[in-house]
């Protein structure tokens, strides 16, 4: 299609206002529904010291941030958000890139392997949780039972460590899928003309991948590590309420659940908006770096 | 002028006739109930319910599940705020003080006197009626209450030699030792999903011993928490030595504390008298149960109640109210007392509804369904073993466990981890005083 066309194209549509005003209109309203109106009350909450039926309301500013940046709780749910997220972007990108560059390399029955390691995409979050907190339960659990047949200690009731490893395989395993999906797509566009003048001067399948695979794969493992950590910052939630509610002693209460526990189980409700409004403002940031250094380097021409 | 008069009489009898079928035919006025009551509970409320509907034509009660008791009191509050509320709600003991200062509810005692409903409300069972009055009158209607009690293995305990768990805290933990040395069971105890309810708060009442000032808050919002100096801290690190000496056990997401207990890996468990209906159907181990243990040299006091009770909202209609009323008069009714106990293990909330089950001889078949009752009424209440009025005691609760969790992932010891857990309540208690000053 050429430039000329383009301008035809957006005259006829522009022509009126009440058309294209009418077509954004479905997006507009939910948008304002969904997100515009949550998020300025929000705000407005976290100003506010308010009971839970909001028929007794009192304005106290900066008070709400202020308690929170005092609170050595709130500091320790910071700290286990950013490792917990650290790992399980280690975790997915290096599991997914595995898979990914061995799935490349699989001849037969392709599709079938392909479609095993898709799978937890399918399973709902919570179900995923109970089925690796059941899994790796010290009293029932199969796996826990092969641990401490092994001689490890294992606990995640108790010990923070453990639940912490617990909460990042079950969030990695359920995330793996999508890192999978674009790593397998990225290595499709590697030119396969490199890798086989590679293999024929004699680089064997790691060294390839090491120098061909993994530097051409940059932007999309960029991308990735930031859509890593929206998922590791905003919708954990379910995991890590079904495997350990936050515990134990806060071992594992990320920020988002921290959210949640004081605002729907404590009734806290300043608190909690405060909070969220710290966890958009990091949004915010996530959302910039991707469309400084990423929007910005891919090209949609090919 | 006889005609005339049997005309007249004809047509009048005709009227009332008419007048009368449209009465019935007339639209029961339906009210809304939410409630936090699931599995065989929740069968429970629904046959209730069915039975208040089935005994009038005027009132039609919806009952509908909501989720847990967090669920339920988040719904109740969005649904105000949106002032699309239900007329009842069954919320939990320890939303007492946010419910009653909420200016979002009817004290129930005066909403029934208005509507001119006779309830004996001297009737109801003290530990009961004490925890949801204020001045004296009830704010909420007590609907499930219920008292931790101590549930045991029998074949465990006689295996190991002994006719029943102890009475204190200290022979129960040596009986519990020996039970594990022996390799009777793989574990003494499982450690309860509310174990702030029977270790911590019912160990401070049944000892007498101060959970905070001003009676526990029952005289006034400027309470403050003050169990890191009494013996919870030590009660603290001998569930935390317990737990090192694999005498106790959690059960942990993907595995509930009843069924380890039901399933005979472990001894004995404390929970509620409400685990009855389940414990009774899930079970196949030869159980029995007692009272809560206390410590050496004291005289046990009562303990105290969890829950919930139905609170009545503001904004709807009168004839839902009339219905509401009528319904929660049924509810107060022995009969519907003595069938709710009976089929739930929650205790009867009024003396004729206990003096019921008891002259049937319920207790001869049922030794264990007695024993939070008489638990719950043991000697004279004490300021510290009233109950307890804690504004966002949720909070409180949440912060008070974050703290025992350290010290059982060895991270803090007892005494300091209780000191923060007292500081830190009290801050969320200057918050709710700060909310609601001169309210109460």
């Amino acid at each position: 299609m050429n430039a000329g066309n383009d301008n035809g194209l957006k005259r006829a549509h522009f022509d009126k206002v009440r058309l294209p005003v009418l077509l954004l209109l479905p997006q507009l309203t939910i948008l304002l529904l969904f997100f515009f109106i949550p998020s300025l009350r929000a705000l407005t909450q976290a100003f506010l010291l308010s009971d839970p039926f909001g028929n007794s309301v009192q304005f106290v500013g900066f008070d709400n941030f202020r308690q929170l940046l005092a609170s050595e709780v709130y500091r320790e749910s910071v700290q286990v958000t950013v490792v917990f997220t650290l790992a399980q972007n280690a975790l997915t990108i290096a599991a997914a890139l595995v898979l990914a560059f061995a799935s490349d390399r699989v001849i037969r029955g392709k599709g079938l392997y392909k479609s095993i390691i898709l799978l937890p995409y399918a399973i709902a979050p919570v179900i995923a949780g109970i089925l690796w907190a059941f899994l790796f339960n010290p009293a029932v659990g199969p796996l826990a039972q092969l641990l401490r047949g092994a001689g490890v200690a294992w606990d995640p009731n108790r010990n923070g460590t453990d639940a912490m490893v617990l909460v990042v395989l079950a969030a990695s395993w359920k995330h793996i899928c999508y890192d999978y999906i674009f790593l397998l797509a990225g290595l499709l566009a590697i030119p396969s003309s490199l890798m086989e003048a590679a293999a024929v001067d004699g680089a064997r399948p790691l060294r390839r991948f090491f120098t061909i695979g993994l530097p051409l794969l940059g932007p999309t493992l960029f991308f990735l590590a930031v859509m890593n950590f929206v998922y590791g910052f905003f919708e954990v939630f379910a995991i890590i309420h079904a495997v350990t509610r936050g515990g134990p002693a806060g071992a594992t209460n990320v920020m988002v659940y921290k959210v949640f526990t004081d605002g729907f189980v404590n009734l806290d409700l300043g608190s909690s908006a405060a909070q969220s409004v710290i966890l958009m403002a990091f949004a915010l940031v996530m959302t910039l770096l991707q469309f400084r250094y990423v929007e910005r380097n891919v090209n949609y021409d090919s | 002028m006889n005609i005339l008069r049997r005309r007249l009489a004809f047509t009048a009898i005709a009227a009332a006739l008419v007048a009368g079928t449209q009465a019935a035919r007339a639209e029961p006025v339906q009210v809304q109930w939410w409630h936090a009551m699931s599995g065989t509970l929740g069968e429970r409320v629904d046959e209730l319910v069915k039975k208040f509907n089935a005994s009038q034509q005027k009132y039609v009660v919806v009952a509908t599940y909501k989720g847990n008791y967090d669920d339920v009191i988040n719904g109740t509050i969005a649904a105000y705020r949106a002032k699309r509320a239900p007329q009842m709600v069954q919320i939990y003991e320890r939303g007492f003080m946010t419910m009653m200062l909420s200016d979002a509810v009817l004290p129930v005692q005066d909403f029934m006197t208005q509507r001119h409903y006779q309830i004996d409300w001297k009737d109801f069972v003290g530990p009961v009626a004490g925890f949801y009055s204020y001045k004296g009158k009830l704010q909420a209607m007590p609907f499930n209450s219920s008292s931790p009690i101590l549930w045991y293995n029998k074949t465990h305990f006689e295996k190991a030699g002994f006719a029943k768990p102890a009475q204190t805290w200290g022979e129960l933990e040596k009986q519990l030792y020996t039970i594990k040395q022996k390799g009777i069971s793989a574990c003494g105890t499982v450690l309860p999903g509310d174990y702030h309810w029977s270790y911590l708060e019912n160990y401070s009442a049944i000892n007498d011993l101060p959970y905070a000032t001003k009676a526990n808050g029952y005289k006034g919002l400027d309470t403050e928490f003050v169990y890191n100096k009494t013996m919870v801290v030590q009660q603290v690190g001998r569930m935390k030595k317990w737990l090192d000496d694999g005498v106790m056990e959690i059960a942990g997401q993907g595995a509930n504390p009843e069924q380890l207990f039901a399933s005979g890996r472990c001894s004995t468990l404390l929970a509620s008298t409400a685990a009855h209906g389940n414990i009774e159907r899930l079970a196949k181990i030869d159980w029995s149960a007692t009272y809560l243990p206390w410590e050496q040299g004291k005289t046990p006091k009562n303990s105290t109640i969890g829950g919930a009770s139905i609170w009545v909202l503001k904004g709807s209609k009168p004839a839902e109210y009339e219905a509401t009323a009528a319904f929660l008069d049924f509810l107060a009714k022995p009969d519907t007392q003595v069938w709710w106990h009976k089929v739930t293990g929650y205790v009867p909330l009024t003396d004729k509804a206990y003096q019921i089950a008891k002259m049937e001889g319920y207790y001869k078949d049922h030794p264990t369904r007695e024993i939070a009752i008489l638990q719950l009424g043991r000697g004279t209440p004490t300021e510290n073993s009233l109950g307890f009025h804690f504004g966002n005691f949720t909070q409180t609760m949440f912060a008070q466990r974050e703290e025992v969790d350290a010290v059982f992932a060895g991270k803090k010891q007892p005494q300091a981890a209780m000191d923060s857990a007292v500081q830190r309540g009290n801050e969320v208690l200057r918050q709710f005083e700060k909310l609601n000053k001169g309210k109460y």
